[in-house]
């Protein structure tokens, strides 16, 4: 067994001019990749950046918190629209959505801050709106497994929130195909390093032709029982949105770790560190991690923005 | 050869009930346990303003705790974690109330679970209590309470808050904190950053050090972390007590070697020009990070006061 590199806050200090730890940091500098298990990073290939869509609207929460239906849709369209350049949102799914196929839209229940019905329903919608019947759509998140939707799929749409998480240090979108194998319990060691591998089984492996990074109420820190504290919640009323999981989780993250220097007053790591999603990039090679490949389009409400 | 099969049958006897005696001792604490956490449950209104409790409450100990917390209970084993109670209320259109009883089994872990997530006390129950948008954490002698309704109400509020005082006076007696936590200098101590543990991982939480366990902390130690006001960056300072000297010596060698190769009787600077020292006493390790200066990181170390009375 390849012996874990040590790596102490000093040399965090000495690589970078803000002293800044992290995930962040594993992110933002690339020799930081050749510290991973899986070795140097491996070479640029492509020239073309991902794309990634954030997009914001104060009007997205009603006065409960709870996401306003058509806002929802106005949002992902907008996303979908300026990632896929086409000038309406029903053209724009046509682009990556057939009438043949039979769609898994892969969603989140986890109790305080789920997915949501409203997106899930907002997706459907879209879906179908692409030619897709009803009846080959299925939306689950833990029985994906024995879901029949989910057993014939030719698509899937993977939609979650972003939020710290226990054993990954943030719940992400690799992170939310963890339900596609029947041991997640055999993905936790080391900070979940190997997520990525999921998405090279064959009932999943390119598959995926839509993520939406829920970043509504995104929560940077984990600590209670329930893995939830709501003074670690804050509405961020947005979305991100692109092809390339690595490249949106990633830009989560940024966000996520940005909301924790403003909270704590400085640099706090993510414990465990969101180590799957760096490993994603160069170890399974899902997408981009490194923010200089990754081309972000800002839409909507700007305030308190962070990246 | 009689006398020694009449030796032998009597050492037998003996180691017998000495056996079941202290079988006896571990199922009567294991049964005080449940009694004490029974008592609490008792103290509970099976009615509070409209909000009913749920059916019995759920009880789990280090066998099952993660089936109640997936992927965050390593937190609270880490800390001697030994039953849970949890009780539900609910209301008609199925909110809930969730109240978390855990027994961590002394003051001390109580104590450093609490003071892992706080970050300001407010006083309003048990020994030290912190209530944000819904949730009430407060700890007292052995316990460790937890109380989420969310999202919050001003009407939940006042249920949560109510609850949680009522449980705080049913624990009879207030509990010690660590020894260790009294060796902190005051001077520009800021309170709410007090960090007591005894895993790495959750020093790294609160300030990452290094992905493996350079200073040796483990459950045989008591380490306590905290934060001091200085011109700008705050000065973080970690006490770790050892139990022995061989063991504090090497987790000294394997700091200097792994973190200040480059040290000078104990100190160096950083390229971000901040000053990291340690100070090796006994049976305790003592290092004072981001430091303005050297002489700041010196009068640190010198300002911990001499060891504690006997620990836990």
């Amino acid at each position: 067994m390849k012996k874990k590199k040590m790596i102490t806050r000093r040399e965090f200090i000495k690589r970078t001019s803000l002293a800044a730890v992290g995930g962040a940091v594993f992110l933002t500098k690339p020799e930081w990749a050749a510290l991973s298990p899986a070795g140097p990073a491996r070479v640029a290939q492509e020239a073309k950046k991902s794309k990634v869509v954030l997009v914001r609207n104060k009007d997205v929460l009603n006065e409960q918190g709870r996401p306003v239906a058509e806002v929802v849709l106005d949002m992902l369209d907008t996303a979908v629209k300026e990632l896929t350049g086409q000038p309406d949102a029903v053209a724009s799914w046509k682009t990556f959505i057939k009438p043949d196929d039979i769609v898994g839209i892969k969603t989140n229940v986890w109790t305080y801050i789920p997915t949501t019905a409203e997106v899930e329903n907002a997706l459907k919608k879209r879906v179908m709106d692409a030619g897709v019947k009803e009846a080959n759509i299925g939306i689950d998140d833990r029985g994906v497994l024995r879901h029949p939707a989910f057993q014939k799929a030719t698509a899937l749409i993977n939609a979650r929130p972003m939020r710290a998480h226990h054993w990954s240090g943030v719940g992400t979108l690799i992170k939310n195909y963890i339900m596609f194998i029947p041991d997640p319990e055999n993905y936790h060691g080391d900070s979940c390093a190997s997520l990525g591998s999921i998405w090279e089984k064959p009932h999943v492996k390119g598959k995926t032709r839509l993520n939406v990074l829920g970043m509504l109420t995104p929560q940077f820190h984990v600590l209670g029982p329930h893995s939830f504290n709501p003074k670690y919640v804050w509405s961020y009323y947005g979305f991100l949105v692109g092809f390339d999981p690595v490249a949106v989780d990633a830009t989560g993250l940024r966000i996520i770790q940005a909301k924790r220097q403003e909270f704590f007053g400085e640099d706090r790591p993510l414990s465990p560190p969101a180590k799957h999603i760096l490993t994603a990039d160069t170890q399974y090679h899902l997408g981009t991690a490194d923010p200089n490949k990754i081309e972000l389009v800002k839409i909507g409400y700007d305030q308190d923005i962070f990246i | 050869m009689k006398q020694k099969t009449v030796i032998n049958a009597s050492a037998r006897r003996k180691s017998f009930r000495l056996v079941l005696c202290l079988a006896l001792i571990i199922f009567s604490a294991g049964v005080a346990m449940s009694q004490s956490l029974e008592k609490l449950y008792s103290v509970l209104p099976s009615e509070v303003s409209g909000w009913k409790k749920a059916a019995p409450p759920e009880t789990y100990d280090k066998g099952n705790l993660y089936d109640y917390i997936d992927g965050g209970a390593e937190l609270y084993i880490s800390y001697n974690f030994q039953k849970l109670l949890a009780v539900r209320y609910k209301v008609a259109d199925e909110e809930e109330i969730v109240i978390d009883i855990f027994d961590m089994g002394n003051s001390f872990d109580a104590y450093g679970l609490f003071s892992h997530g706080r970050e300001r006390e407010d006083g309003i129950a048990g020994q030290g209590s912190e209530y944000n948008a819904g949730l009430l954490t407060f700890w007292k002698d052995r316990y460790y309470v937890s109380i989420l309704a969310y999202p919050e109400t001003e009407g939940k509020k006042e249920i949560v808050i109510g609850l949680g005082r009522r449980l705080a006076d049913a624990v009879p007696k207030e509990g010690e904190v660590p020894p260790v936590i009294g060796l902190l200098p005051q001077p520009n101590l800021i309170p709410e950053s007090v960090r007591y543990f005894h895993h790495y991982i959750w020093l790294n939480s609160h300030f990452f050090m290094a992905n493996e366990n350079i200073l040796l902390i483990d459950d045989e130690t008591q380490a306590v972390l905290a934060k001091y006001k200085t011109d700008d960056k705050p000065l973080h300072l970690l006490i770790a007590l050892y139990p022995d000297r061989t063991k504090a010596r090497k987790a000294e060698q394997s700091f200097l070697q792994n973190y200040l190769p480059d040290a000078r009787e104990g100190m160096a600077q950083l390229p971000d020009g901040r000053w990291t020292g340690c100070r090796l006493e006994g049976e305790r390790l003592s290092v004072v990070f981001n430091a303005p200066s050297r002489e700041a990181a010196v009068s640190y170390l010198e300002m911990i006061k001499p060891d504690p009375s006997p620990t836990t």
